[in-house]
């Protein structure tokens, strides 16, 4: 469903990726790793045509869509779970997520049955709907992030750490959405520091360093193997 | 309450509605831009002599007036955000203060605006635009307040409420508040950012335009009128700079402030008011009367 083949992007003279490959099969869950400053997001960014690359290709659904705009992405039907807490704060959480409607706005009838499906997962954001995005805590932000992106109707979800700062409780309950989501039919990219848990939820594995791909295989291999557990699980 | 007390308030809730319309505009490009336009009391003055020319030239009633000066003063903000901010920007990306050069440009704008006002008929003597309504005034309580001052607020007031209804229930004005609050997560869901950018000025353009054509009947109408602008920023300030309803509500405590000073210390210190008022605001509430604690904006 997804390809990249060999970008390689950089940010003024600071070289972000060199050469990276990437493959992502439809219904799959796939998950990208790699320490701080591998490259992990600028690759989504190269996905979603945030950031333009250098050179290679990036491949969806057989179409070659690196250097379209992100609005483009979106419509092809790419959505990115950003990394932090990217909100609009001072707006209600109902608002927030029809936002996440954008290409679809003229769609109203559609994009109120999302909003009603995105409730059924997070029942959380329904009982805050007219709340302001901004009160919300960590975990309901997060939720917040993914059910925005699912408001443009993707067929491959870019997700950036979304583990990041949430107790374990809710990292568990997160990993229950995401495969939940795959389940419904969903392709998933996942970026994670948490690389215990993302091989165990994927199924194929990649893992950046220095901004080239130094590791790639079926996720229960990579788990594994001797070099991955001794620089990325900690055993 | 003396007759002329009640009068001076009035007079000063009138103006007021007007500082209003000039503070939103500077806040909502604030907030879209981070940079303040230091040429709203420009489009202000630019608004109150495009309505000036259509009457004295064309005797055109103010219902034609109100849709040229709007769409004047809409192509003007947009075009100079397209033209000059987004040139400026990009050429300054990654630098220090990238800002500077903006409000910079701003004032280079308020500059030639009051230049180039001056080629055309009717700005080489004060003038002021004629009463948006005629007619006897109405006595509350034995206090005539005139139909111009009503027709100020009501306007203005109407302006104020359809801003307020477009940016809170339409998708576009919910995609411009978006782009404001977090431009890049609005660019991941499709949204023009860019684009929105420039309806803010064109939409911040259009309110301080359509504030010169409600000025234009209080106010002596001179090319100068631009200096308005101080008066708007106290306006501005005491909502905190970022809060909308703040800076609304700061327009009209800013006219009946203004009026005030000068009732109990004389016209002369009329002028000082808007300075006064940013100095006690920025003293003992940096914040802003209505804003909660000092936010620090994250860079």
């Amino acid at each position: 469903m997804l390809k990249l083949e060999g970008i390689s992007a950089s940010y003024g003279a600071v070289q972000a990726l060199e050469g990276v490959s990437l493959e992502v099969e439809a219904g799959k869950i796939a998950c990208l790793l790699g320490a701080n400053g591998a490259g992990k997001s600028s690759t989504l960014n190269c996905i979603s045509g945030v950031v333009p690359i250098r050179s290679g290709a990036i491949w969806f659904d057989g179409q070659r869509i690196d250097g379209r705009s992100i609005e483009q992405i979106v419509r092809h039907g790419i959505a990115q779970v950003p990394e932090g807490r990217e909100i609009y704060p001072e707006m209600s959480v109902a608002d927030n997520l029809v936002l996440g409607a954008w290409i679809h706005r003229r769609d109203t009838k559609q994009v109120r049955n999302d909003i009603a499906r995105v409730y059924e997962i997070f029942p959380r954001l329904k009982e805050r709907e007219q709340q302001h995005a901004g009160t919300l805590s960590g975990g309901e932000q997060q939720m917040l992030m993914i059910g925005r992106a699912l408001m443009s109707r993707p067929r491959l979800l870019l997700m950036d750490e979304p583990s990041l700062g949430l107790s374990p409780v809710l990292v568990e309950k997160l990993f229950e959405v995401i495969e939940h989501l795959n389940q419904t039919g969903l392709t998933i990219l996942l970026v994670e520091q948490n690389a215990q848990l993302a091989l165990k939820t994927s199924e194929y594995g990649y893992i950046l360093e220095n901004g080239e791909m130094a590791f790639h295989g079926p996720s229960g291999e990579l788990r594994s193997n001797e070099k991955v557990r001794e620089a990325y699980l900690g055993t | 309450m003396s007759t002329t007390l009640a009068l001076v308030i009035i007079s000063g809730i009138a103006t007021g509605a007007i500082y209003s319309l000039i503070a939103l505009s500077i806040v909502i490009v604030y907030k879209a831009s981070d940079a303040v336009n230091f040429a709203a009391g420009e489009f202000t003055m630019v608004g109150a002599y495009i309505a000036l020319f259509f009457i004295v030239s064309a005797s055109l009633p103010y219902y034609l007036i109100f849709p040229i000066v709007a769409a004047a003063t809409f192509i003007l903000g947009g075009a100079f955000e397209r033209l000059v901010v987004v040139p400026i920007t990009n050429r300054t990306k990654g630098r220090e203060n990238p800002l500077i050069p903006i409000v910079i440009a701003t004032f280079g704008l308020s500059l030639m605006l009051t230049g180039f006002v001056r080629v055309f008929p009717y700005t080489e003597e004060v003038r002021s635009l004629p009463p948006l309504i005629r007619g006897a005034p109405i006595f509350v309580g034995g206090v005539p307040i005139l139909l111009t001052d009503i027709a100020i607020v009501v306007v203005a007031v109407t302006a104020i409420l359809g801003f307020w209804l477009f940016f809170s229930y339409t998708m576009l004005g919910k995609a411009l508040q978006a782009s404001s609050q977090n431009p890049r997560t609005a660019a991941l869901s499709g949204i023009p950012v860019a684009k929105m950018r420039m309806i803010v000025w064109a939409i911040a353009g259009l309110m301080a335009g359509v504030s010169g054509m409600l000025v234009g009947p209080k106010l002596a109408l001179t090319p100068n009128l631009g200096g308005i602008i101080m008066i708007a920023i106290a306006a501005a300030v005491i909502g905190g700079f970022s809060n909308l309803p703040g800076s609304i509500l700061g327009g009209f405590i800013v006219g009946v402030v203004q009026n005030l000073i000068g009732y109990f210390f004389g016209s002369t210190t009329i002028a000082v008011a808007p300075f006064l008022i940013i100095m006690v605001v920025l003293l003992f509430r940096p914040q802003g009367l209505f804003g909660g604690p000092v936010h620090v904006k994250k860079v």
